[in-house]
């Protein structure tokens, strides 16, 4: 696609239905514009701008945001903020609405979307990523052709490829059985981008041991992930940080960490175990809670 | 192109590109300075603005995403010859205020909080600030200004430019 | 009485700020404006093999395009060793190549883009060890032919500038039998000061003089600095300074003023110049980054019989302030203690990274980390305790400064005393879990008042109120707008509010040395209170015309001029106003000062601007901090500052400077650092990886201010606003020693870095291999006739 320099200005098509935004990202000079909060920087950033842009952030079917069935139904416009004040309360979320909660800064929060935080390729810290992952949530796209359901590991991987005339219209999560927390890991106390992101999810049986675990890994590779010799190993043993720390020690050398200018990426495997325990310290609560 | 928006209570036209961020607009076509445009990456947090009652960073928005929206700056906090707004009131009683440059944007993302929040503690002041940076003043006092807000005195009153 | 001192009077400009009508330069549009871009070198070393400006002139909306050409002069602090434009050499990335002025700015950027370059490209040297190599390239292969603009220092290749120390006997004092040897390493990264105004400047042609509206701390140093690169007149340019939304010192040296007036001769038409941020992060005038080798011979009983220091200031392209710096060097890493002797060679080195500058205590915040981390590690070595050995050691009445000034008045030790006493009454936190790692310090610091000439002018007006004229700018810190008016108000016994500041204008201000290294208060002060006591004294005589008495027995009070001891006898400062009118004329003060220029012992120092300090300032901090020992993220629990300000004239005020000050020195110690990639371009291009400090990383600053300290200011004041950085680095570095056990040498203190030290991994210890060890090589001027001049 063509990049144009910052001094060049783009048209911005403001289309009525999700058809029609489809329609006119199908010839593939224009990209979407949802939030604004990373597109607006390409100028600044030398990453510059497509043709024109569809904005997508008023229509209807993308912005909402409830329940269906036992499934909570994300649209790809519902913003951070938005996220996070409709999961107040909900606990077994608490993953994704800590996620949503303390991603950037209020401002950001009230204007940057979860489509945008999903389909932002060269964001390795995005914040929902992770907690979606771990909730294995689904995503929808559509594109002329009409409409597909993917995992969301599945969409991860192929971003890349996914042609730029499909659009992500919802994300779908099932409230799991068991209880879900998130930690990231900021230089300052906030408001940086993590250096370290973890999303964990677990089921814990009537003896009290791990029945089932999902945890996820955000900003230490390019791309987040799943970590599923981390889960397994967890399965069949109780709630217990200082064990899941060790189990993560053991394991984190399976991981490919970046180097970024925050951070070097022995730094980032090295708080793992710490981030995984801290995750594990919530879910203790959450457990002593009940 | 022309979009119609209302900044402060009125009805402006414009004719910038759409894609032209919201604080360029504000302050370049509309002369409203009192917006900052300090980093254009929404991290300074000193172009923030309420948008449709949202505190937002102005700068990463495209003047074409608020066409008929309702923008308030801190020039409208409160009425040029009237008392100012508690929070304001309350940065001035603790002289919080160093250089100035941050306070638009400090101002708009505090008021966003008592919208919220009529007693925040400090935790809250302090998390509704991770994207304002103030460079001079080492947040204290602005932090103590918002905790000594006297809340009871005129609910009425108590929102500036929250729209 | 008037009750103008002592007390916490408010801001004047505070209301307009938090209404959003302040215009700041950045604000500013006077209509029919052009806008101006520069196109600026992105590779870090080369020659300019061709440059064509035709395209840029070519293109819509331009209206002047200027280079070296129209800029042939160089300028700087001490050394004129900076060209406007590159000429032929490229010695940084982002240097200026060009400049345009078009009807938008985007027509500007575009123009300058388009402008063709063709560069020869060299390796850079990026570090001060690359530059000081064997063998390295010049990057001023003309140093010896550059006109020396202040003072005289050694210079030789790639060292920009040398300050050198020698007092006593340094290699006996080293070869005792009865003295422990203690060497510290230390090394400090680059630190932008980051005002949320950048640099900012319009500038236009009026009845042939340029006219600048500029974003400054310093009006006049931007007069003569923009006259000599146009070369025209200084009189012959104006220079007025709205607001300024932050300096901290960045803004102290001319730097887009030149470009927007040349812009503005060239097209007869107004021109503004604004950095972007990321210009801005890319050019700040940074506080330098450095490195320092300081060993000690200290006795068992605790007396320093020598030191000797090694230190490398880096520069960056141009010298800029380094050269005057390395002379700041010397009074802050061998300030504070007696030292049986010293041994020093600070040397400002050329790299080819962007120019560095001043930025509030300038090297004295890395020094005195320096200097504090080695005072620890001596009192490890040596077991002694942290406190008693530093008020055993501190300077007090009648010692000797490390160029063999004598120190006047117990400070430092009293002030240490003060501490105590504030630890003890302060709530301590501790930290939240086990998982955390406890220390604590305690700090000295020795800074100065950079005291220089001033003029001010003090008008009565009819009506009894007065206005206050200087070239003082309201950089935000209230010195101008809040101290000043305070001193004068008190000397005229009439409100604060009766006082009108004039905003600075060089064509009504006279000459003013800038506003920073804490001089405002002192010199512009001082200034200022003398021209209000001229115009009290024609008061007076004004007044014992109207009520037929002698001037001698005539006080003010309360906006009256009164009779001493017969209170009905008086008439109000208006009534002595109007009766100026017509009797005599409108009655005016001026006031001046400057420092009395103490130099030390003579053959001491060499190569020094500041040879002694007229004015020093002290500080002791305390800081504990909790340390995550998975992490390595410093929390600092409780800071604790005792700040010597000769005499508070607004508490509040000061306090509020000191929070400030502090906060910005935990981000320098705990988080800011400009790197760069191979091509020296900054890897921090914004405040997403530029980490200043947030809401939530700033933390109370407990303050008890120390009176009495001698000062030569008015009322016995020091500045106050420039201090509050001056130990934070060290605070911090030697309570994360304390905390984790480890010899910390470094800053900033980011968590990898610091979880790097407690994990001993391998590169976490600091080498300094190029800061040599003998002082005798080191030095690039004659080591045996320095030696030779030295007081034993």
């Amino acid at each position: 696609m063509t990049r144009h320099a910052s001094t060049v200005t783009p048209d911005l098509h403001v289309p009525q239905t999700v058809q029609e935004a489809v329609e006119l990202l199908a010839d593939g000079a224009f990209e979407v514009l949802a939030g604004g909060t990373w597109v607006m920087r390409g100028g600044i950033r030398g990453e510059g701008y497509a043709d024109g842009y569809v904005l997508i952030s008023k229509l209807p079917d993308l912005t909402r945001l409830g329940w269906s069935d036992q499934s909570l139904v994300i649209g790809a416009a519902v913003t951070h903020a938005q996220l996070a004040t409709f999961l107040t309360g909900h606990t077994r979320l608490t993953g994704l609405a800590t996620a949503a909660a303390k991603s950037a800064n209020p401002a950001i929060r009230r204007a940057a979307t979860v489509g945008g935080n999903l389909s932002t390729v060269d964001f390795p810290a995005a914040d929902l990523v992770p907690a979606l992952l771990a909730l294995d949530a689904q995503v929808s796209i559509l594109d002329v052709d009409g409409e597909r359901v993917l995992d969301l590991v599945d969409y991860l991987a192929s971003r890349t490829t996914l042609s730029p005339r499909t659009l992500l219209t919802h994300v779908t999560v099932t409230v799991p059985p068991g209880f879900t927390a998130q930690e990231r890991l900021t230089m300052r106390s906030a408001g940086d981008y993590p250096v370290g992101i973890v999303s964990t999810n677990v089921r814990i049986g009537a003896d009290g041991l791990v029945e089932d675990a999902t945890i996820a890994v955000g900003s230490v590779e390019p791309v987040a992930r799943l970590w599923p010799s981390l889960a397994s190993a967890l399965i069949g043993h109780p709630l217990d940080s200082a064990f899941a720390m060790r189990m993560a020690h053991d394991l984190k050398g399976e991981f490919n960490a970046r180097d970024g200018i925050e951070a070097a990426g022995w730094y980032r495997l090295q708080v793992l175990p710490e981030l995984v325990a801290r995750t594990f310290r919530t879910l203790e609560r959450e457990a002593d809670l009940r | 192109m022309t979009t119609e928006l209302t900044v402060n209570g009125n009805l402006r036209r414009v004719h910038n590109p759409p894609m032209t961020p919201l604080a360029r607009v504000l302050r370049e076509d509309l002369h409203l300075t009192g917006t900052k445009l300090a980093c254009g990456e929404g991290f300074c947090g000193s172009c923030t603005v309420f948008v449709d009652g949202d505190a937002k960073a102005s700068c990463l928005i495209a003047l074409g995403t608020v066409a008929g929206s309702s923008v308030r700056t801190v020039e409208s906090m409160a009425s040029p010859r009237g008392p100012l707004a508690p929070v304001q009131q309350a940065m001035k009683d603790m002289d919080a205020v160093q250089c100035g440059m941050c306070f638009p944007g400090v101002l708009a993302s505090l008021t966003a909080l008592l919208d919220e929040v009529s007693h925040p503690d400090r935790q809250q002041v302090e998390g509704a600030l991770v994207g304002n940076i103030c460079r001079c003043t080492g947040y204290e006092r602005i932090v103590q200004a918002v905790l000594g807000i006297d809340r009871t005195a005129n609910p009425a009153d108590q929102t500036g430019a929250g729209a | 009485m008037s009750d103008s001192i002592g007390k916490n009077h408010p801001r004047r400009d505070a209301e307009d700020k938090l209404r959003g009508r302040t215009m700041f330069t950045v604000d500013t549009d006077t209509g029919l404006m052009l806008h101006a871009a520069l196109r600026r070198s992105e590779v870090p070393s080369g020659r300019i093999v061709s440059m064509n400006l035709e395209p840029a002139r070519q293109m819509p909306g331009v209206r002047a395009v200027v280079s070296a050409p129209d800029a042939p002069g160089m300028y700087g602090v001490m050394v004129a060793d900076h060209p406007l434009f590159a000429v032929d050499e490229i010695r940084y990335y982002g240097e200026p190549l060009a400049a345009v002025a078009a009807e938008t700015i985007e027509q500007a950027q575009a123009a300058a883009e388009a402008i063709e370059v063709i560069i020869e490209e060299r390796p850079p040297l990026l570090t001060m060890a690359e530059a000081l190599a064997h063998g390295a390239p010049e990057l001023h292969p003309d140093w010896r032919d550059y006109e020396l603009l202040a003072g005289e220092g050694a210079r030789k290749g790639n060292v920009s500038w040398e300050s050198t120390v020698v007092r006593g006997d340094v290699d006996g004092a080293f070869a005792r039998d009865d003295v422990t040897i203690v060497e510290t390493l230390f090394r400090s990264g680059r630190q932008n000061q980051t005002p949320l105004e950048p640099r900012a400047v319009i500038a236009h042609v009026e009845r042939d003089r340029v006219v600048i509206t500029t974003s400054t701390q310093f009006p006049w140093s931007v007069k003569s600095g923009v006259a000599r690169m146009l070369g025209i007149q200084p009189a012959d340019v104006r220079v007025l300074v709205p607001a300024v939304g932050g300096g901290f010192g960045m803004k102290w040296e001319m730097s887009l003023e030149p470009f927007a007036a040349l812009l503005a001769r060239d097209s007869g038409q107004p021109v503004k110049l604004v950095n972007s941020r990321q210009e801005e992060m890319q050019t700040a005038l940074c506080r330098e980054n450095a490195e320092i080798r300081i060993r000690s011979a200290v006795t068992a009983s605790g007396e320093i019989v020598g030191r000797e220091g090694f230190v490398l200031l880096d520069c960056g392209a141009y010298s800029g302030e380094q050269p005057f710096l390395a002379s700041m060097v010397t009074h802050t890493l061998f300030g504070s203690y007696k030292l049986g002797s010293a041994r020093l060679v600070s040397q400002a080195i050329y790299t080819n990274t962007p120019p560095n500058g001043a930025f509030r205590a300038c090297c004295g915040t890395y020094c005195v980390a320096a200097l504090e981390r080695h005072t620890d590690e001596i009192c490890a070595q040596l077991d002694f305790d942290r406190y008693e050995f530093r008020r055993q050691n501190v300077l007090g009445d009648g010692d000797l400064g490390p160029t063999g000034d004598v120190f006047e008045g117990d400070v430092l030790g009293p002030m240490l005393e003060e501490m105590v006493a504030l630890r003890e009454r302060s709530t301590r936190h501790q930290p939240a879990n086990d998982r955390l790692l406890y220390g604590t310090s305690t700090t000295v610091g020795t800074w100065f008042i950079l005291v220089g000439p001033s003029a001010a002018t003090v008008n009565l007006n009819p009506d009894g109120t007065a206005t206050l004229v200087t070239a003082g700018v309201e950089i935000g810190s209230g010195s101008t707008m809040q101290a000043i008016p305070q001193i004068v108000a008190d000397v005229l016994q009439i409100p604060i509010s009766d006082v009108t500041v004039r905003e600075a204008d060089t064509d009504a201000g006279g000459y003013d040395g800038g506003v920073g290294g804490g001089r405002t208060t002192v010199s512009l002060g001082a200034a200022g209170s003398r021209a209000a006591a001229e115009v009290k004294r024609k008061m007076l005589e004004v007044a014992a015309d109207m009520l037929e008495a002698a001037p001698g027995d005539l006080k003010l009070e309360d906006g009256n001029v009164v009779v001493d001891g017969i209170p009905s006898l008086s008439v109000t400062i208006k009534e002595v106003a109007a009766h100026a009118q017509s009797n005599g004329g409108p009655i005016s003060g001026s006031g001046s000062f400057t420092g009395t220029g103490n130099v030390g012992m003579v053959g001491c120092a060499a190569g020094h601007y500041i040879g002694a300090l007229d004015l020093p300032v002290f500080a002791v901090h305390e800081c504990d901090v909790a340390v995550d020992r998975d992490t390595g993220h410093v929390t600092v629990l409780d800071y604790r500052v005792v700040q010597d300000v000769g005499r508070a004239i607004n508490p509040r005020a000061i306090l509020g400077q000191v929070q400030g000050g502090v906060i910005q020195g935990l981000g320098y110690a705990l988080h800011e650092e400009v790197t760069f990639d191979h091509l020296g371009k900054s890897h921090q291009q914004g405040f997403e990886t530029y980490r200043v400090p947030l809401a939530g990383d700033a933390v109370p600053v407990q303050l008890e201010v120390y009176e009495g300290a001698p000062s030569m200011g008015p009322l016995g004041v020091k500045g106050a606003g420039e201090v509050p950085i001056l130990n934070v680095a060290a605070a911090v570095s030697c309570a994360v020693a304390d905390a984790i056990g480890r010899t910390v040498s470094e800053i900033p203190l980011t968590p990898p870095r610091v979880l790097g030290l407690i994990l001993e991994r391998d590169g976490a210890d600091v080498e300094l291999p190029h800061v040599a060890t003998v002082w005798r090589d080191a030095v690039v001027a004659d080591a045996q006739q320095l030696l030779a001049v030295a007081p034993r």
